[in-house]
């Protein structure tokens, strides 16, 4: 060592010793390395909080080298990626299907069907969104059994089943659905990228899920959701994460891969049921309250129903028993009663019937077109309007034949039996007069006193006689003249004893068709037929004949009472005969 | 007890008994009736090894006969832990297609444990295998087995034996 090393030595020793080994170590790439390893974190954690530069430094080397990377070795980037991959696009098709079950929902909202309220009210109890319960009553399934395979050797690296699956041995049939891939594999896919992904055997039907390692098969009973594989997708993703190295490298130790079945099991708790969620559920008082109030309302308006209808029986029933009521329709509108059917003038109103049988609070609209009843107590009942009824004297109807009984004037007698056929129904007639009627009819008996000589002059008096035509009288009333004349003579005889006499005015008249010159001289002739037949008769005292002198003008009345004579008697003074 | 699984493919070349010896060593019966198998046909069989405390359940994979693999029957060997080779002793052409079949396999997948089953001794008339022939595959192979599905003889012993071989590799393979 010289002389100036050795007082370098002396006078920075320390310092040299220092320099050295810096030197060292920037010579040393090995060293270097080492110390920027060293530093390297806390450097970029520095770097990173005190700006982008960074970032912006190494995006350009790092997106490289990705790109490089991927492009080179796809296949453990994939792997990589899997286990987030997953979720990702899980996610997004959860969405998309959530949308698609409100599109859904939307749709059926529309519909009202049996089967779709009755769903409704099931969605509405088990608290599930309509469209999400219509899926799963559409798609009933049960997954039975899982299988975690090894895509590698196709050993079986975990089986779960449900309690009511067979099965003989699951090795078995994981090691023969493992050739029957592959033979699918080799047969049918030319790039050998292809996968058996599901199967159907009968009511079953088995869906392959594959991951990077091993695949998941599971058997269902039913028919499975697409969702279904999403949830499967999750749970073999869920496997490759826990057992990843374990299940690529699998080679039938079970203790590898610990517990792997309870992750398995999972897949058998995805199922849908029909009674899914609602089998334990108390009653629901709502829907009760609903229910009651249905049924109730439902009771009231079958028994309000039934009354009505009811009341309109019974109301059919009376208007029907009515005579001259003829019900063509009866039926309830809204709060009244329509009745439609044909009334007669005489018969009473439907309202008055219903009032009559106790349905006065029922509301009606009747409407009733009028017409001729050929009831017999209509008929009668007509009659008695037409012709008037004197005391004593009634009506009645057998048949066709009208029946008059009681006591009445022969003149009347004879206006209606010339006037009943008038009546539609009537083509009959017969007097029915009682023995003591018959009596009061006889003329009064000689020896009577002036008052009731009085009273058979005015019994007399006014008598009418009919023509049939011209001047011939009717029959009946050519039988009354001649009783008439006898009455007339016994009468005037016992007036004259009492030293009176009678004077008699024939008046005659015609009905109202032909010249009225003519209806006037006929008139005349009639006044004077009877006249001339009282005298043939015996009548001996005085008579005047003359014609009505009020002429008829209304041509439209033809009847034939209008043919008539009328003799009028006038009790006078005389001197009284010996 | 550890319980082990694994997959061990049955290959040979056609009607050399291979579905015969499965049947034997599986369910320990015999059927002189013929039926060619299509594909493959799977079965299971435990084994208890208790000198290495485990029980291993082979998945036997009984490959349809054929003088030469072809992609289908590939993909069947895929990931298989053992090979058993089953060579017809009446018919010596069989042993060159288990040779092969063997060179192949082991080539495509790596060398795996195997053993060779010269099957159908009971058929003494028509046996046609000498000793020296034997010692040859026995150098081929390493384990070479006389056996008769018919009457059983040996089957057992060289499942039990590949199992062990298994065993014994998957052991040094963790090792």
């Amino acid at each position: 060592m010289s002389d100036l090393e050795t007082l370098k030595d002396l006078l920075f020793g320390t310092e040299k010793q220092v320099l050295d080994s810096i030197s060292e170590r920037v010579e040393s790439r090995e060293l270097r390395s080492a110390d920027v390893a060293d530093i390297l974190p806390e450097a970029i954690h520095a770097s990173h909080r005190s700006g982008g530069e960074l970032i912006k430094a190494l995006r350009e080397p790092v997106g490289a080298c990705l790109q490089q990377e991927i492009r080179d070795d796809p296949q453990t980037y994939g792997d990589a990626l899997y286990p987030v991959m997953g979720p990702a696009i899980r996610k997004y098709i959860m969405h998309a299907l959530r949308t698609f079950t409100q599109q859904i929902n939307e749709a059926l909202e529309q519909s009202l069907t049996p089967k779709g309220l009755s769903w409704r009210v099931q969605a509405w109890r088990a608290g599930v969104p309509f469209g999400e319960f219509v899926v799963q009553k559409s798609l009933l399934y049960r997954v039975e059994q899982a299988y975690l395979i090894s895509r590698e050797n196709g050993l079986l690296v975990g089986h779960a089943q449900h309690e009511a699956a067979r099965i003989k041995d699951s090795d078995a049939v994981s090691a023969m659905f493992t050739a029957i891939q592959d033979f699918v594999k080799e047969s049918f896919s030319p790039d050998r990228t292809g996968r058996l992904e599901s199967a159907d055997m009968g009511e079953f039907t088995l869906w392959a899920v594959h991951g990077p390692h091993a695949l998941l098969v599971c058997v269902i009973r039913g028919v499975p959701p697409r969702s279904l594989r999403a949830d499967l997708s999750a749970i073999l993703e869920r496997i490759h994460f826990r057992y990843g190295d374990a299940i690529r490298t699998y080679s039938g130790d079970t203790a590898s891969v610990p517990e792997v079945e309870e992750e398995l099991t999972a897949c058998l708790r995805l199922e849908a049921r029909q009674d899914t969620g609602t089998a334990n559920k108390g009653v629901s008082w709502p829907l009760l309250i609903i229910l009651i109030l249905v049924v109730g309302a439902f009771g009231y308006f079958a028994v309000t129903g039934w009354l009505q209808a009811q009341q309109i029986a019974r109301l059919n029933a009376a208007l029907t028993d009515t005579p001259g009521l003829y019900i063509t329709d009866i039926y309830r509108d809204r709060q009244s009663v329509l009745v439609r059917g044909l009334r007669d003038p005489l018969a009473p109103t439907v309202s008055a019937v219903a009032a009559a049988n106790g349905l006065s609070h029922v509301e009606i609209v009747a409407d009733m077109q009028a017409f001729q009843s050929l009831d017999p107590t209509l008929l009668a009942q007509r009659a008695a309007n037409r012709f008037g009824s004197p005391e004593g004297v009634s009506f009645a109807v057998e048949g066709s034949r009208l029946i008059v009984s009681g006591a009445a004037p022969v003149d009347w007698q004879e206006e209606v039996a010339l006037a009943y056929r008038t009546l539609a129904g009537l083509d009959d007639i017969e007097f029915r007069m009682s023995p003591d009627e018959r009596a009061e009819q006889a003329a009064a008996a000689p020896g009577v006193d002036l008052g009731q000589l009085d009273a058979i002059v005015r019994q007399l008096d006014g008598r009418a006689f009919y023509f049939a035509s011209g001047t011939t009288l009717t029959a009946q009333s050519a039988d009354a003249l001649t009783a008439y004349a006898d009455q007339l003579k016994a009468a005037a005889a016992d007036l004259a004893l009492l030293g009176r006499g009678l004077n008699l005015t024939a008046t005659g008249f015609t009905d109202p068709v032909g010249a009225p010159e003519v209806n006037y001289a006929l008139a005349q002739q009639r006044a004077e037929a009877i006249a001339s037949a009282l005298v043939e008769l015996g009548w001996d005292g005085a008579i005047i004949a003359r014609a009505n002198p009020d002429r008829a003008t209304d041509v439209s009345k033809v009847d034939p009472s209008l043919r008539r004579a009328i003799v009028e008697l006038e009790s006078v003074e005389t001197e009284p005969t010996q | 007890m550890t319980v082990v699984t694994s997959k061990v493919c049955i290959v040979g070349d056609f009607a050399v008994g291979k579905t015969s010896v499965v049947e034997r060593f599986v369910n320990s019966q015999f059927s002189d009736k013929y039926l060619t198998t299509i594909g493959v046909k799977v079965d299971t069989k435990e084994i208890d090894l208790p000198q290495r405390g485990v029980q291993q359940k082979l998945i036997l994979w009984d490959v349809a006969g054929t003088d030469r693999f072809g992609d289908t029957e590939f993909a069947y060997l895929r990931g298989a832990s053992g090979y058993v080779f089953v060579a017809d002793g009446t018919r010596p052409l069989t042993m060159g297609t288990a040779t092969s079949l063997r060179d192949r396999a082991f080539e495509h997948y790596g060398v795996k444990p195997a053993v060779l089953l010269v099957n159908k001794h009971d058929l003494t008339g028509a046996w046609d295998v000498s000793e020296q022939r034997l010692k040859g595959l026995q150098a081929q192979f390493g384990s070479v087995f006389v056996t008769s599905a018919k009457t059983g003889a040996h089957v057992d012993d060289a499942l039990t034996h590949l199992a062990e071989l298994i065993v014994d590799r998957a052991i040094a393979d963790q090792q």
